[in-house]
């Protein structure tokens, strides 16, 4: 769990956030609602969890309770894999 | 003077947010790049989903599409396919943003006559956009992410677009919106896909959000409301024709002009109906020193559509000082 967090940040500073301050992001900060994913992005994002976790993300689970934070995503990485 | 470069295989500067090169000087994002046939194959699988959902979806009592128009090539070319090669009922929804080309009106006219579509054309009161569009130019209002994509200015005026015409969509019970986004704005992958209202709801928050400081409730009626985001069972299938039909833009622009348009001769060379756009280029290069349009323009070369020189071409040269002028003076900023 606490490995996937650390994925997770590293994967949406390099590809959202770029080289903002480490405290930009708290772990239950809306991704959506701070603009630092958009419709776009979430399929960036669907690519790299399908990759990175060898999971297969289908389209009724792209939804803010699985996506919208790092905590959120945390935890459905945890369900799928398990 | 910077020391920018450019990746060797598909034009990203040195300067573009998150990238890095290998020794070849060949930037990430090619290095991740599947290669062509993998688009061909899934261009064909999206096709596919459509045509399905259309059998499934296909209404009587209201339009089957509409499209976001903005009297451009890519869109242009997008009511066509919709019309002659899906079969379809189509309302072609324009949001003036006050700067639209004459020319461009002219050909809105002209190709929605010819291809017997209907147009809505929405012209909100300048002030209310004018206001926004200076602060963007003075400031920056937007994830850095979302700079990757488009200028500030771009990014405002598309964000009003696509609320208006979902809401648009919600009112009149359209089952698919259209949009002609270039295989380079949008992937393949995200060609056919059903808009999902909490993931809506939170993107839509956060354009908004500055936009109501800027110019207040004013902006609403450009958005969806807290109401219709719980209308679930209403929510339209956003559809992408272009990501997954074979892109070339000299074909585009020879098929369109059957239906009577012509190349306007007074928008910058990535727009073929904004005479804002010059000016909002400008301010982006400036800001952070990458043309707003080297991310789909990269795609569009790294995917073969595009040559790299032709590429370079469209983002190198400087931009065109009386377009630039012309907004300037128009929003009244330096
Ligand atoms: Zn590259």
């Amino acid at each position: 769990m606490a490995d996937n967090t650390t994925k997770i940040r590293t994967f949406i500073f390099d590809n959202f956030l770029f080289d903002a301050e480490e405290d930009a992001l708290e772990n239950d900060t809306s991704f959506l609602e701070q603009g630092i994913i958009d419709s776009t992005g979430v399929l960036e994002l669907v690519d790299w969890l399908e990759e990175e976790f060898a999971i297969s993300v289908a389209d009724e689970e792209l939804v803010p309770e699985n996506l919208d934070s790092v905590n959120l995503l945390s935890a459905y990485i945890t369900r799928k894999t398990s | 003077m910077s020391d920018r470069f450019l990746c060797q295989q598909c034009i990203l500067p040195s300067t573009f947010p998150g990238i890095s090169f290998n020794e070849k000087g060949v930037c990430n994002h090619c290095q991740r790049y599947k290669g062509e046939d993998a688009t061909v194959a899934l261009q064909e699988k999206y096709e596919q989903k459509f045509l399905k959902l259309l059998e499934e979806r296909k209404t009587k009592s209201s339009y089957d599409v509409i499209v976001a128009y903005s009297g451009g090539k890519d869109s242009t070319y997008t009511l066509d396919v919709f019309v002659n090669r899906y079969q379809l009922r189509v309302l072609a929804l324009t949001f003036d943003n006050t700067f639209i080309s004459p020319k461009a009106l002219v050909n809105i006219g002209k190709v929605c006559g010819s291809l017997g579509v209907d147009s809505l054309i929405i012209k909100p009161a300048p002030q209310v956009l004018r206001k926004i569009f200076r602060t963007a130019a003075t400031q920056e209002l937007y994830s850095a992410k979302t700079l990757e994509r488009a200028s500030t200015i771009c990014t405002s005026c598309i964000g009003m677009v696509k609320g208006i015409v979902l809401r648009t969509a919600l009112e009149k019970h359209i089952p698919f919106v259209g949009f002609g986004w270039s295989p380079g704005q949008a992937p393949v992958q995200s060609s056919v896909m059903r808009t999902n209202p909490a993931l809506m709801q939170g993107t839509q928050k956060a354009i908004l959000k500055p936009l109501l400081e800027i110019a207040g409730d004013a902006v609403l009626p450009y958005f969806v409301t807290e109401e219709q985001f719980t209308q679930k069972e209403l929510f339209p299938w956003n559809i992408h024709p272009l990501a997954f039909l074979h892109y070339d833009e000299q074909d585009i622009t020879e098929r369109i002009s059957q239906f009577g348009w012509e190349r306007p001769n007074d928008t910058d060379p990535n727009s073929s109906n904004c005479t804002l756009n010059a000016f909002a280029n400008q301010v982006h290069r400036k800001r952070y020193d990458f043309h707003p349009y080297v991310w789909e323009i990269a795609n569009m070369v790294r995917t073969g559509v595009l040559s790299r020189e032709e590429g370079i071409e469209k983002i190198e040269p400087p931009e065109d000082i009386k377009m630039v002028a012309y907004s300037q003076k128009e929003l009244g900023v330096d």
